[in-house]
């Protein structure tokens, strides 16, 4: 695998270096050739200053940023070779859709029908074909978001950069676009770069996601390591939907027993033989841990702790529950109807090879279900 | 980009000095004449080199003015104090006249109230002149020419316009919806105008007040026409200075000074309300 | 309170955004108005606030007829999308409006204000000003403004479409309770579907107008009445394929990618007819080569959907289809696969009207399927 794109050890201060407000700190990461990565995070994250930084439209405070083995982070963003679909659409007002997105094309000499050739496929792909006539201005906001994303896509660019780039499209587009868009970008073996506040999207459409909180990279990795495998308590709880269930808890060992003694009394024993000993050591050590379990892993077994049911909502092909645990609210995803009623009690189970394990003061992980014993 | 080269800033820098001149030059030009003797000022070629003298203001607020032809008397403290006077009875009526009138026009879309609004604004597109003769002739039929109720009347011509695009402007900057939150919570439609819509376009109000205030101020020819000489606000009363024996034009620069040093004040204190104020108005107007 | 809307009408300038809606919403019922963006789901409920005036039509709460009463004397409680906090009057302030207005004591507003923040968890940040409260918190103040006064009726307008995913879910959870604790009618507008299936003693689908179905969370998602309901509930959308209903031997029988589909009897009164075929992603299931039924697909994408895996697959036909299945079951995930569906689990709609043909059957039997 060849690396594409290359950042290393990037700032973004908006102000004076060292001085003004640090908004990215420290990023280091390398794409490869023919990847989709997506920058997630919530907004103030320093995702889209990363993304403009790689763009051009915003300078690089300090590090270098390598894009098919040139370093760009000097050039002005005409001279990038880098592709964008922006958040605000910015359709060039003056000419109709079908010359927005042929703009760029024709700038690069390409033959009239192989033009029109790659206009009328990234249309289709979009579900654009019908306004491909029509000006930005006549057009609904959904409409100039596709037409913005097929003017990016259709651009042979040694990068594609797509902001935010289906958050005006109805959501029952959505899904569908994000398998077809995928699938365009990885048979033409495109680089691209999605950045998002939405997980799911992220998720869909990834090969790697670049978790980002405070300006700091806090987790890159597949969509599959950051659900099995989140590197700190952050990222656990804000990749999933719905999110990780978390409960502080106090750690001892009395030998073949590990207790984990949670609020409001709740005391989970398990089996010494169920974590290796690192773990076990890791554990003792730090003594306040935050225990994290996915909702679909909680599994509801009679030799499970008591909880009451507080909630039962069914939303056609899950049921998410919610009931009373260990001093706090612990939530179930079923994957069909499920009636139980509200104030009765059910009894869960956490099944240790799906408990993660974090310090309680630092947040890092310590174990995951899956490196257990 | 952010990044600009040396040479543009420096540019830019010059351009920029240029431009302070050109306004500032006369205001300290005038600043410097009101220490001066009419002597000093008028020598060829001038000088910024000369002895500071209090003798022009002492005139002022003495109301004695000598001149080679004798003693003058002048009531320019009383033109100050009349303007002071007009200016700010002027926008008080304004205000309230004003703000509920601002505030039905930005909420209630009513029968003709864009054009009810857009008449009273044309009254500022009207020159003075056009209306003064018939006004001069009704004030004087109705016994208002020459008193201060008169020209505070006269005054709304100017300030009234002024204050109702400007707050109508903020108001409509208001969500509907947080006013219609307090309603549902409760409240009538009085309580909500004062406890809602009254403190949220407070800067507008204030800005609108200020910006009225130096309008009213600076005005000349309504009162020239209107008011004689007890009733006269500084603009008019400088012409006073224009006398038999010649131009006394150190007390007039002296009478400038004191004349734009409040709404001067004003202006700096209040600077970013009032081109918040003026460019709302304008954007919105 | 119960309320009851009779033929409502209302129009801007030429713009007709309600035309003819009824609905009645029973006492302690919380009822979700659903629908895209510009069905009108807002302005209903704005004029039941009556801070919209009506056109036509009469609104009702509890039996009084709303015409000419003032917002503020119709005992209601109401939530913004975008919050409408006051800017400048701290989250205390805020939440004591309706209190203020009832000229309660200082020492008992005080009390109920505390009350309501320590339920909304917010009371620790009382004394902040709305521009100094998170996204969650202005949420959460709003909504405790809205309860405040215990208002016997509670219009919520998409409360939780400004808050993150990870609060709106939180919310979705904690509200019914909430809600059931106030002994409050409840019209909640929302836009996702989630929410109203969550939410919803009953979901009222607007669409154009007007509503289109109103009825359990159960009976939309089962029956959707047309086309535009069954691909507005659901993720991802429901898939659509143009068919149309043949005899076979069997009875009635769709063909699939050239397998035979045998549906039910009922259906036989659409046979011949131009239908369209919906089938929930999840309806779908991965089988065996050589199965029975079975129709062969070629994979594009996969794609995981919270807490679900999403294939985008297409028919031999070059169709779309999205096959949905719970997240770590086995499937193929490259390739040609082979995919089923239950025939008990299919909807089919009039092709020309959109609307749903009911197999005749009652829908308990349809909902045990």
């Amino acid at each position: 695998m060849t690396v594409q794109l290359s950042l290393k050890a990037v700032d973004k201060f908006y102000g004076a270096i060292d001085k003004g407000v640090h908004a990215v700190r420290n990023i280091n990461m390398d794409v490869h050739k023919g990847e989709i990565i997506a920058l997630l995070g919530s907004s103030g994250c320093g995702k889209t200053s990363t993304l403009r930084m790689v763009a051009g439209f915003e300078d690089t405070s300090r590090g270098t940023i390598t894009l098919a083995g040139r370093e760009i982070q000097k050039l002005p963003p005409v001279k990038r070779n880098v592709a964008m679909a922006f958040e605000g659409y910015s359709l060039y007002p003056t000419v109709t859709v079908r010359e927005n997105i042929a703009f760029a094309l024709k700038a690069a000499k390409l033959s009239e029908t192989e033009v029109a050739a790659k206009v009328k496929e990234v249309s289709e792909m979009l579900e654009i074909t019908d306004i491909l006539d029509r000006f930005p201005t006549s057009i609904s906001g959904g409409q100039q978001q596709r037409a913005s994303l097929a003017r990016a896509l259709v651009r042979d660019a040694d990068l594609h950069l797509l902001d935010e780039p289906m958050g005006q499209l109805e959501p029952q587009l959505r899904t569908l676009l994000r398998g077809r868009i995928k699938h365009y970008i990885k048979e033409r073996g495109l680089t691209a770069i999605l950045v998002t506040h939405d997980q799911t999207e992220a998720n869909a459409m990834a090969d790697r996601i670049a978790v980002m909180e405070g300006g700091v990279l806090q987790q890159f990795a597949s969509p599959e390591e950051i659900k099995e495998a989140p590197a700190n308590l952050f990222t656990g709880t804000f990749v999933g939907e719905p999110p990780m269930n978390v409960f502080p808890a106090v750690v001892s060992d009395t030998g073949d027993q590990i207790h984990f003694d949670l609020q409001g009394g709740l005391d989970l024993q398990y089996p010494a033989k169920d974590f290796s000993a690192d773990v076990r050591q890791a554990m003792l050590s730090r003594r306040q841990i935050v225990l994290g379990v996915r909702p679909y892993a909680v599994q509801r077994s009679a030799e499970g702790a008591p909880a009451t049911v507080e909630a039962n909502q069914w939303l056609g092909d899950q049921t998410h529950i919610a009931a009373r645990f260990a001093g706090a609210s612990i939530v179930l995803v079923e994957h069909d109807f499920t009636d139980v009623a509200l104030g009765s009690e059910i009894r869960v189970h956490l099944n240790p090879n799906d408990l993660h394990v974090f310090d309680a003061e630092t947040g890092q992980a310590l174990s995951h279900g899956a490196q257990l014993a | 980009m952010e990044s600009v080269n040396p040479i543009e800033r420096a540019l830019r820098g010059i351009a920029i000095t240029l431009v302070i001149l050109f306004f500032m030059f006369p205001i300290f030009w005038i600043i410097l004449m009101s220490f001066q003797t009419n002597e000093t000022i008028l020598r060829m070629p001038p000088s910024m080199v000369f002895t500071p003298t209090l003798e022009n203001y002492m005139a002022l607020i003495t109301g004695k003015l000598e001149t080679s032809a004798g003693i003058l008397e002048i009531a320019f403290m009383k033109n100050l104090f009349n303007s002071f006077f007009l200016s700010t009875a002027s926008v008080a009526i304004g205000l309230v006249l004003g703000v509920p009138a601002a505030y039905a026009f930005a909420r209630l879309k009513f029968k003709g109230s864009e054009d009810i609004a857009f008449t009273l604004l044309s009254f500022r597109f009207a020159p003075p002149l056009l209306v003064l003769l018939p006004l001069t002739i009704y004030f004087q039929q109705l016994g208002l020419a020459n008193t201060y109720g008169g020209l505070i009347w006269v005054y709304q011509l100017i300030v009234l316009p002024l204050i109702l695009w400007i707050v109508r402007g903020y108001f409509e900057d208001i969500p509907a919806d947080v006013e219609y939150a307090y309603r549902i919570a409760g409240h009538s439609w009085g309580a909500t105008f004062r406890k809602i819509a009254l403190p949220l376009a407070g800067p507008g109000i204030a800005a609108a007040a200020l910006l009225a205030f130096i309008f009213a101020w600076n005005n000349f020819v309504f009162a020239l026409v209107l008011a004689s000489a007890d009733k006269q606000p500084v603009t008019v009363g400088a012409l006073a200075f224009v006398t038999a024996s010649g131009i006394q034009y150190g007390q007039i620069a002296a009478g400038i000074v004191l004349s734009i040093a409040p709404t001067f004040a004003l202006a700096l204190y209040a600077q970013r309300y009032l081109v918040e104020g003026l460019s709302l108005g304008a954007v919105k107007g | 309170m119960t309320i009851v809307l009779k033929d409502i009408v209302k129009a801007f300038k030429t713009d007709v955004v309600l035309d003819g809606v009824s609905l009645s919403v029973d006492k302690g019922e919380t009822l979700v108005l659903f629908g895209p963006s510009g069905a009108g789901k807002t302005v209903l409920l704005r004029l039941i606030a009556g801070v919209v005036e009506l056109d036509e039509g009469v609104i009702e709460i509890d039996g009084r007829n709303m015409d000419g009463v003032e917002p503020e004397d119709r005992g209601i409680g109401m939530a913004f999308q975008n919050f409408a906090l006051f800017p400048h009057m701290d989250a205390t302030e805020n939440i004591a409006a309706p209190l203020t207005a009832k000229r309660m004591g200082q020492q008992q507003i005080k009390h109920t204000v505390e009350k309501v923040a320590r339920l909304l968890k917010i009371d620790h940040v009382l004394h902040h000003k709305p521009k100094e409260l998170s996204n969650g918190q202005k949420q959460r103040t709003a909504l405790a403004r809205a309860l405040s006064g215990e208002p016997h009726i509670l219009l919520l307008d998409d409360p939780l479409r400004n808050v993150d995913a990870k609060l709106r879910f939180e919310m979705r959870l904690e509200l019914p309770r909430l809600l059931k604790d106030q002994e409050a009618t409840v019209i909640y507008v929302t836009q996702d579907y989630k929410e109203a299936m969550a939410l919803g003693d009953r979901i009222a689908v607007m669409n154009g107008k007007g509503i289109q179905q109103i009825g359990s969370p159960f009976d939309i998602y089962m029956s959707p009445a047309n086309v535009e309901i069954a691909r507005l509930f659901g993720d991802p959308v429901i898939n659509l394929l143009d068919v149309t209903p043949e005899r076979s031997s069997d009875g009635v029988q769709i063909m699939l990618s050239g397998q035979s589909l045998v549906i039910d009897d009922g259906y036989a009164q659409s046979i011949g007819q131009s239908c369209v075929l919906g089938i929930r992603p999840e309806a779908f299931h991965f089988v065996e080569e050589g199965t029975q039924g079975a129709i062969p697909v070629s994979i594009e994408t996969e794609a995981p959907l919270n807490e679900k895996t999403v294939t985008l697959a297409l028919t031999k036909n070059k169709r779309e289809v999205m096959i949905s299945r719970p997240a770590g079951a086995p499937a193929p995930s490259s390739g040609t696969a082979w995919i089923k569906v239950d025939a008990k689990n299919i909807h089919l709609f009039d092709r020309q009207s959109g609307l749903r043909i009911d197999p005749l059957k009652t829908q308990q039997a349809q909902g045990a399927a």
